[in-house]
Protein backbone atom coordinates (compact mmCIF):
# COMPACT_ATOMS: atom_id res chain seq x y z
CA UNK A 1 0.00 0.00 0.00
CA UNK A 2 1.46 3.68 -0.70
CA UNK A 3 2.02 6.01 1.43
CA UNK A 4 0.65 9.01 1.72
CA UNK A 5 3.35 11.35 2.33
CA UNK A 6 2.24 15.42 2.72
CA UNK A 7 0.59 17.32 5.09
CA UNK A 8 -2.76 15.36 7.05
CA UNK A 9 -3.49 12.92 4.37
CA UNK A 10 -3.40 14.60 0.96
CA UNK A 11 -0.66 14.40 -1.61
CA UNK A 12 1.34 17.81 -1.83
CA UNK A 13 -0.65 19.22 -4.98
CA UNK A 14 -3.53 18.63 -3.31
CA UNK A 15 -2.67 20.73 -0.26
CA UNK A 16 -0.89 23.34 -2.38
CA UNK A 17 -4.21 23.57 -4.60
CA UNK A 18 -5.93 24.16 -1.26
CA UNK A 19 -3.46 26.82 0.13
CA UNK A 20 -3.62 29.17 -2.76
CA UNK A 21 -7.49 28.77 -2.29
CA UNK A 22 -7.39 30.11 0.81
CA UNK A 23 -4.60 32.73 -0.33
CA UNK A 24 -6.96 33.84 -3.03
CA UNK A 25 -10.13 33.65 -1.02
CA UNK A 26 -8.17 35.86 1.63
CA UNK A 27 -6.95 38.56 -1.12
CA UNK A 28 -10.32 38.60 -2.44
CA UNK A 29 -11.87 39.31 1.20
CA UNK A 30 -9.21 41.98 1.82
CA UNK A 31 -9.84 43.70 -1.07
CA UNK A 32 -14.15 43.79 -0.58
CA UNK A 33 -13.96 44.85 2.63
CA UNK A 34 -13.29 47.89 4.43
CA UNK A 35 -9.92 47.16 5.46
CA UNK A 36 -9.14 46.99 1.65
CA UNK A 37 -11.00 50.03 0.61
CA UNK A 38 -8.90 52.66 3.19
CA UNK A 39 -5.79 50.76 2.24
CA UNK A 40 -6.08 50.65 -1.36
CA UNK A 41 -9.11 52.86 -2.61
CA UNK A 42 -11.41 51.25 -4.86
CA UNK A 43 -10.34 48.64 -6.73
CA UNK A 44 -13.39 47.83 -8.80
CA UNK A 45 -14.47 44.96 -7.50
CA UNK A 46 -18.47 43.94 -9.14
CA UNK A 47 -21.00 45.12 -6.56
CA UNK A 48 -22.39 41.83 -5.04
CA UNK A 49 -18.57 41.33 -3.79
CA UNK A 50 -18.22 44.44 -1.82
CA UNK A 51 -19.60 44.47 2.01
CA UNK A 52 -22.02 46.50 3.24
CA UNK A 53 -21.42 48.94 6.22
CA UNK A 54 -23.72 47.37 8.70
CA UNK A 55 -26.72 49.19 10.48
CA UNK A 56 -27.64 47.73 13.75
CA UNK A 57 -31.17 47.85 14.21
CA UNK A 58 -32.12 47.43 18.19
CA UNK A 59 -36.38 47.10 17.78
CA UNK A 60 -37.66 44.27 16.00
CA UNK A 61 -39.56 44.09 12.34
CA UNK A 62 -43.05 43.72 12.01
CA UNK A 63 -43.19 41.89 9.08
CA UNK A 64 -47.28 41.74 8.54
CA UNK A 65 -50.08 41.27 10.62
CA UNK A 66 -52.07 38.07 11.56
CA UNK A 67 -55.84 39.11 13.11
CA UNK A 68 -54.46 42.04 14.66
CA UNK A 69 -51.37 40.75 16.20
CA UNK A 70 -47.98 41.82 14.34
CA UNK A 71 -45.82 38.99 13.46
CA UNK A 72 -42.37 40.06 13.47
CA UNK A 73 -39.26 38.56 11.90
CA UNK A 74 -38.41 37.47 14.93
CA UNK A 75 -41.37 35.35 15.94
CA UNK A 76 -41.07 33.61 12.72
CA UNK A 77 -37.28 32.81 13.61
CA UNK A 78 -38.90 31.48 17.01
CA UNK A 79 -41.31 29.07 15.09
CA UNK A 80 -38.76 27.94 13.17
CA UNK A 81 -36.87 26.74 16.31
CA UNK A 82 -39.74 25.24 18.04
CA UNK A 83 -40.55 22.97 14.56
CA UNK A 84 -36.52 22.13 14.36
CA UNK A 85 -36.49 21.04 18.66
CA UNK A 86 -39.77 19.50 17.85
CA UNK A 87 -38.79 17.37 14.62
CA UNK A 88 -35.42 16.38 15.89
CA UNK A 89 -37.01 14.61 19.36
CA UNK A 90 -40.07 13.08 17.28
CA UNK A 91 -37.51 11.10 15.37
CA UNK A 92 -35.21 10.69 17.99
CA UNK A 93 -38.09 8.84 20.03
CA UNK A 94 -39.78 7.67 17.08
CA UNK A 95 -39.13 4.06 17.52
CA UNK A 96 -37.62 3.42 20.06
CA UNK A 97 -35.37 0.06 20.34
CA UNK A 98 -33.23 -1.09 23.75
CA UNK A 99 -29.83 -1.22 21.75
CA UNK A 100 -30.88 2.59 20.16
CA UNK A 101 -29.91 3.35 16.38
CA UNK A 102 -27.57 6.27 15.64
CA UNK A 103 -29.89 8.85 15.85
CA UNK A 104 -31.59 7.93 19.42
CA UNK A 105 -28.33 7.24 21.13
CA UNK A 106 -27.47 11.25 20.20
CA UNK A 107 -30.48 11.87 21.41
CA UNK A 108 -30.28 10.39 24.26
CA UNK A 109 -26.72 11.70 25.03
CA UNK A 110 -28.22 15.15 24.84
CA UNK A 111 -30.70 14.08 27.72
CA UNK A 112 -28.35 12.49 29.40
CA UNK A 113 -26.03 15.14 30.12
CA UNK A 114 -29.02 17.27 30.99
CA UNK A 115 -30.48 14.64 33.49
CA UNK A 116 -27.16 14.38 34.93
CA UNK A 117 -26.25 18.43 35.21
CA UNK A 118 -29.98 18.73 36.82
CA UNK A 119 -29.38 15.86 39.51
CA UNK A 120 -25.71 16.93 40.26
CA UNK A 121 -27.22 19.94 41.61
CA UNK A 122 -30.52 19.67 42.70
CA UNK A 123 -29.78 15.94 44.36
CA UNK A 124 -31.84 12.92 42.52
CA UNK A 125 -35.29 13.58 43.88
CA UNK A 126 -35.95 17.17 42.59
CA UNK A 127 -33.44 17.17 39.89
CA UNK A 128 -35.90 14.48 38.31
CA UNK A 129 -38.58 17.10 38.52
CA UNK A 130 -36.46 20.06 37.71
CA UNK A 131 -35.44 18.82 35.08
CA UNK A 132 -38.23 19.43 32.54
CA UNK A 133 -37.96 23.45 32.73
CA UNK A 134 -34.22 23.32 32.93
CA UNK A 135 -33.89 20.97 30.04
CA UNK A 136 -36.44 23.39 27.57
CA UNK A 137 -34.30 26.35 28.80
CA UNK A 138 -31.32 25.18 27.51
CA UNK A 139 -32.94 23.66 24.58
CA UNK A 140 -34.60 26.45 23.28
CA UNK A 141 -31.81 28.85 24.39
CA UNK A 142 -28.96 27.25 22.23
CA UNK A 143 -30.91 26.09 19.41
CA UNK A 144 -32.01 29.86 19.49
CA UNK A 145 -28.66 31.12 19.04
CA UNK A 146 -27.23 28.40 16.71
CA UNK A 147 -29.96 28.95 14.43
CA UNK A 148 -28.72 32.39 14.32
CA UNK A 149 -25.82 31.29 12.87
CA UNK A 150 -27.11 29.31 10.02
CA UNK A 151 -26.45 31.39 6.53
CA UNK A 152 -29.94 33.58 5.40
CA UNK A 153 -30.70 34.21 8.69
CA UNK A 154 -29.73 38.38 8.72
CA UNK A 155 -29.73 38.44 4.73
CA UNK A 156 -32.49 37.64 3.13
CA UNK A 157 -35.00 40.72 3.10
CA UNK A 158 -38.54 41.20 2.71
CA UNK A 159 -40.71 44.21 2.20
CA UNK A 160 -42.02 44.83 5.95
CA UNK A 161 -45.51 46.30 7.11
CA UNK A 162 -44.07 49.88 7.06
CA UNK A 163 -42.71 49.47 3.84
CA UNK A 164 -39.20 49.54 4.43
CA UNK A 165 -36.91 46.35 2.80
CA UNK A 166 -36.02 44.58 6.48
CA UNK A 167 -34.76 41.07 7.40
CA UNK A 168 -37.03 37.76 7.48
CA UNK A 169 -34.94 36.17 9.54
CA UNK A 170 -33.73 37.51 12.85
CA UNK A 171 -31.79 35.83 15.63
CA UNK A 172 -34.53 35.36 18.56
CA UNK A 173 -32.02 36.34 21.63
CA UNK A 174 -31.38 39.68 20.11
CA UNK A 175 -35.26 40.77 20.87
CA UNK A 176 -34.86 41.79 24.25
CA UNK A 177 -38.36 40.22 24.54
CA UNK A 178 -37.69 36.77 24.68
CA UNK A 179 -34.94 36.62 27.19
CA UNK A 180 -37.34 38.61 29.55
CA UNK A 181 -39.61 36.24 28.98
CA UNK A 182 -37.45 33.29 29.67
CA UNK A 183 -36.45 35.62 33.07
CA UNK A 184 -40.16 35.77 34.38
CA UNK A 185 -40.76 32.08 33.61
CA UNK A 186 -37.60 31.03 35.68
CA UNK A 187 -38.63 33.03 38.33
CA UNK A 188 -42.09 31.92 38.62
CA UNK A 189 -40.75 29.08 38.29
CA UNK A 190 -38.57 29.26 41.71
CA UNK A 191 -41.12 31.13 43.53
CA UNK A 192 -43.59 28.42 42.77
CA UNK A 193 -41.07 25.52 43.77
CA UNK A 194 -40.08 26.84 46.90
CA UNK A 195 -43.51 27.63 48.27
CA UNK A 196 -44.69 24.58 47.05
CA UNK A 197 -41.95 22.62 49.10
CA UNK A 198 -41.52 25.16 52.17
CA UNK A 199 -45.54 26.61 52.42
CA UNK A 200 -45.49 30.11 54.07
CA UNK A 201 -42.42 29.68 55.75
CA UNK A 202 -40.50 30.57 52.50
CA UNK A 203 -41.52 33.47 53.16
CA UNK A 204 -38.80 33.59 56.65
CA UNK A 205 -36.29 34.30 54.66
CA UNK A 206 -37.64 37.64 53.42
CA UNK A 207 -38.93 38.73 56.66
CA UNK A 208 -36.62 37.97 59.40
CA UNK A 209 -38.50 39.50 61.68
CA UNK A 210 -37.46 36.21 64.48
CA UNK A 211 -34.39 38.07 65.89
CA UNK A 212 -36.01 41.50 66.59
CA UNK A 213 -39.29 40.03 68.57
CA UNK A 214 -37.04 37.78 70.35
CA UNK A 215 -35.09 41.38 71.31
CA UNK A 216 -38.73 42.34 72.60
CA UNK A 217 -39.36 39.63 74.89
CA UNK A 218 -36.06 39.78 76.26
CA UNK A 219 -36.72 43.25 76.61
CA UNK A 220 -39.91 43.12 78.71
CA UNK A 221 -38.34 39.47 81.05
CA UNK A 222 -35.23 42.15 82.40
CA UNK A 223 -32.42 40.64 79.99
CA UNK A 224 -31.35 44.64 79.38
CA UNK A 225 -27.94 43.93 77.76
CA UNK A 226 -29.28 40.69 75.88
CA UNK A 227 -31.95 42.80 74.51
CA UNK A 228 -30.13 45.41 73.30
CA UNK A 229 -28.14 42.67 71.28
CA UNK A 230 -30.49 40.96 69.77
CA UNK A 231 -32.72 44.04 69.08
CA UNK A 232 -30.04 45.12 67.16
CA UNK A 233 -29.17 41.86 64.71
CA UNK A 234 -32.85 41.94 64.44
CA UNK A 235 -32.78 45.16 62.84
CA UNK A 236 -29.98 43.93 60.74
CA UNK A 237 -31.87 40.95 59.80
CA UNK A 238 -34.68 42.43 58.94
CA UNK A 239 -32.83 44.44 56.42
CA UNK A 240 -30.83 41.77 55.27
CA UNK A 241 -34.19 39.78 54.27
CA UNK A 242 -35.70 43.00 52.31
CA UNK A 243 -32.58 42.94 50.34
CA UNK A 244 -33.00 39.43 49.31
CA UNK A 245 -36.72 39.98 48.14
CA UNK A 246 -34.88 42.98 46.26
CA UNK A 247 -32.44 40.60 44.76
CA UNK A 248 -34.92 38.02 43.89
CA UNK A 249 -36.81 40.47 41.35
CA UNK A 250 -33.37 42.13 40.04
CA UNK A 251 -32.51 38.68 39.54
CA UNK A 252 -35.20 39.18 36.49
CA UNK A 253 -33.47 42.09 35.12
CA UNK A 254 -29.70 40.50 35.52
CA UNK A 255 -31.21 37.34 33.34
CA UNK A 256 -32.63 39.29 30.63
CA UNK A 257 -29.55 41.52 29.88
CA UNK A 258 -27.00 38.99 30.50
CA UNK A 259 -28.71 36.78 27.13
CA UNK A 260 -29.62 39.87 25.44
CA UNK A 261 -26.02 41.42 26.09
CA UNK A 262 -24.03 38.74 25.20
CA UNK A 263 -26.10 37.52 21.76
CA UNK A 264 -26.39 41.22 20.28
CA UNK A 265 -22.95 41.86 21.25
CA UNK A 266 -21.94 38.53 18.99
CA UNK A 267 -24.34 39.77 16.43
CA UNK A 268 -22.63 43.52 16.40
CA UNK A 269 -19.29 41.66 16.30
CA UNK A 270 -19.79 39.39 13.54
CA UNK A 271 -21.39 42.06 11.38
CA UNK A 272 -17.97 44.28 12.15
CA UNK A 273 -16.29 41.27 11.17
CA UNK A 274 -17.99 40.58 8.08
CA UNK A 275 -18.15 44.29 7.01
CA UNK A 276 -13.82 44.87 7.90
CA UNK A 277 -12.85 41.43 5.70
CA UNK A 278 -15.84 39.55 4.33
CA UNK A 279 -14.81 36.28 3.45
CA UNK A 280 -11.74 34.98 6.11
CA UNK A 281 -12.18 37.30 9.40
CA UNK A 282 -15.46 35.89 10.45
CA UNK A 283 -14.57 32.07 10.55
CA UNK A 284 -12.80 32.51 13.97
CA UNK A 285 -15.78 34.68 15.52
CA UNK A 286 -18.08 32.29 14.08
CA UNK A 287 -16.30 29.75 16.57
CA UNK A 288 -17.02 32.42 19.29
CA UNK A 289 -19.99 32.33 18.58
CA UNK A 290 -21.04 28.78 18.77
CA UNK A 291 -19.46 28.64 22.36
CA UNK A 292 -20.90 31.62 23.40
CA UNK A 293 -24.29 30.33 22.35
CA UNK A 294 -23.39 27.27 24.18
CA UNK A 295 -22.38 29.10 27.36
CA UNK A 296 -25.27 31.17 27.58
CA UNK A 297 -27.64 28.21 27.42
CA UNK A 298 -25.70 26.24 30.36
CA UNK A 299 -25.55 29.37 32.66
CA UNK A 300 -29.27 30.78 32.17
CA UNK A 301 -30.40 26.78 32.85
CA UNK A 302 -27.74 26.26 35.45
CA UNK A 303 -28.71 29.74 36.88
CA UNK A 304 -32.49 28.77 37.28
CA UNK A 305 -31.64 25.51 38.55
CA UNK A 306 -29.30 26.39 41.62
CA UNK A 307 -31.72 29.72 42.71
CA UNK A 308 -33.93 26.74 42.77
CA UNK A 309 -32.02 24.66 44.95
CA UNK A 310 -31.61 27.78 47.03
CA UNK A 311 -35.61 28.15 47.15
CA UNK A 312 -35.89 24.78 48.39
CA UNK A 313 -34.08 24.66 51.15
CA UNK A 314 -35.14 25.20 54.29
CA UNK A 315 -33.30 28.50 55.90
CA UNK A 316 -32.08 27.27 59.33
CA UNK A 317 -32.28 30.11 61.71
CA UNK A 318 -28.61 30.88 62.93
CA UNK A 319 -28.28 31.19 66.54
CA UNK B 1 -19.79 70.16 22.56
CA UNK B 2 -22.94 68.89 20.44
CA UNK B 3 -24.88 65.67 21.88
CA UNK B 4 -24.09 63.36 19.21
CA UNK B 5 -20.16 64.08 20.23
CA UNK B 6 -20.81 63.60 23.97
CA UNK B 7 -22.97 60.44 23.38
CA UNK B 8 -19.81 58.62 21.49
CA UNK B 9 -17.47 59.37 24.10
CA UNK B 10 -19.66 57.96 26.92
CA UNK B 11 -20.28 55.28 24.93
CA UNK B 12 -16.28 54.35 24.89
CA UNK B 13 -16.05 55.16 27.99
CA UNK B 14 -18.69 53.06 29.56
CA UNK B 15 -17.36 49.80 27.78
CA UNK B 16 -13.75 50.83 28.30
CA UNK B 17 -14.00 51.46 32.09
CA UNK B 18 -16.90 48.37 32.34
CA UNK B 19 -14.07 46.30 31.19
CA UNK B 20 -11.58 46.61 33.72
CA UNK B 21 -13.20 44.95 36.59
CA UNK B 22 -14.43 41.86 34.76
CA UNK B 23 -10.79 41.64 33.43
CA UNK B 24 -9.24 41.70 36.37
CA UNK B 25 -12.00 38.87 37.91
CA UNK B 26 -11.94 36.60 34.87
CA UNK B 27 -8.15 36.53 35.07
CA UNK B 28 -8.51 35.51 39.18
CA UNK B 29 -10.46 32.97 38.27
CA UNK B 30 -8.32 31.64 35.63
CA UNK B 31 -5.70 31.65 38.06
CA UNK B 32 -7.40 29.69 41.02
CA UNK B 33 -8.73 27.44 38.36
CA UNK B 34 -4.99 26.21 36.96
CA UNK B 35 -3.76 26.07 40.23
CA UNK B 36 -6.36 24.05 41.35
CA UNK B 37 -5.79 21.67 38.36
CA UNK B 38 -2.25 22.05 39.13
CA UNK B 39 -3.13 19.97 42.41
CA UNK B 40 -5.51 17.56 41.28
CA UNK B 41 -4.92 16.66 37.86
CA UNK B 42 -7.83 14.09 38.02
CA UNK B 43 -10.72 16.78 39.02
CA UNK B 44 -9.67 18.36 35.49
CA UNK B 45 -13.51 18.00 34.70
CA UNK B 46 -15.35 19.34 37.30
CA UNK B 47 -13.07 21.98 37.74
CA UNK B 48 -13.13 23.25 34.64
CA UNK B 49 -17.09 23.08 34.87
CA UNK B 50 -17.35 25.00 37.52
CA UNK B 51 -14.85 28.01 36.44
CA UNK B 52 -16.72 28.18 32.86
CA UNK B 53 -19.43 28.94 35.14
CA UNK B 54 -17.66 31.29 37.36
CA UNK B 55 -16.54 32.98 34.36
CA UNK B 56 -19.85 33.96 32.81
CA UNK B 57 -21.30 35.48 36.39
CA UNK B 58 -18.26 37.74 35.84
CA UNK B 59 -18.28 38.36 31.93
CA UNK B 60 -22.07 39.51 32.73
CA UNK B 61 -20.86 43.18 34.42
CA UNK B 62 -19.22 43.74 31.42
CA UNK B 63 -22.68 42.67 28.60
CA UNK B 64 -24.03 45.02 31.11
CA UNK B 65 -21.67 48.23 30.02
CA UNK B 66 -21.79 46.68 26.75
CA UNK B 67 -25.61 47.13 26.80
CA UNK B 68 -25.23 50.52 27.91
CA UNK B 69 -22.54 51.50 25.07
CA UNK B 70 -25.26 49.75 22.57
CA UNK B 71 -28.09 51.96 23.52
CA UNK B 72 -25.80 55.16 23.77
CA UNK B 73 -24.86 54.72 20.34
CA UNK B 74 -27.83 53.24 18.24
CA UNK B 75 -30.64 54.65 20.38
CA UNK B 76 -30.07 57.36 22.42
Amino acid sequence: MAKKKGCMGCSFPVAIVVVLAILGVGVISLLAGALGNALLGDVGLPSWLLAQSPEVHLPTDVIFHFLGFPITNTIITAWITIIVLLTIFYFGTRSMKLIPSRFQTAVEFVIDYLLTFCEDIAGKKYGRKFFVIVATIFLFVITNSWIGLVPGVGTILVEGADGHMVHLFRPVNTDINLPLALAIISFIFVEYWGIKTLRLGYFKKFLNTHRFFQGFKELFSGKIKQAMGSLFNGAIDIFIGLLEALSEVVRIVSFTFRLFGNMTGGEILLLMMVFLAPFLLAIPFYGLELLVGFIQALIFAGLTLVFATIAITPSHSDE
Amino acid sequence: MEAEAIKLLAAGLAMGLGAIGPGIGIGILGYGAVQAVARNPEARGPIFTNMLFSVALAEAVAIYALVVAIVLVFVA
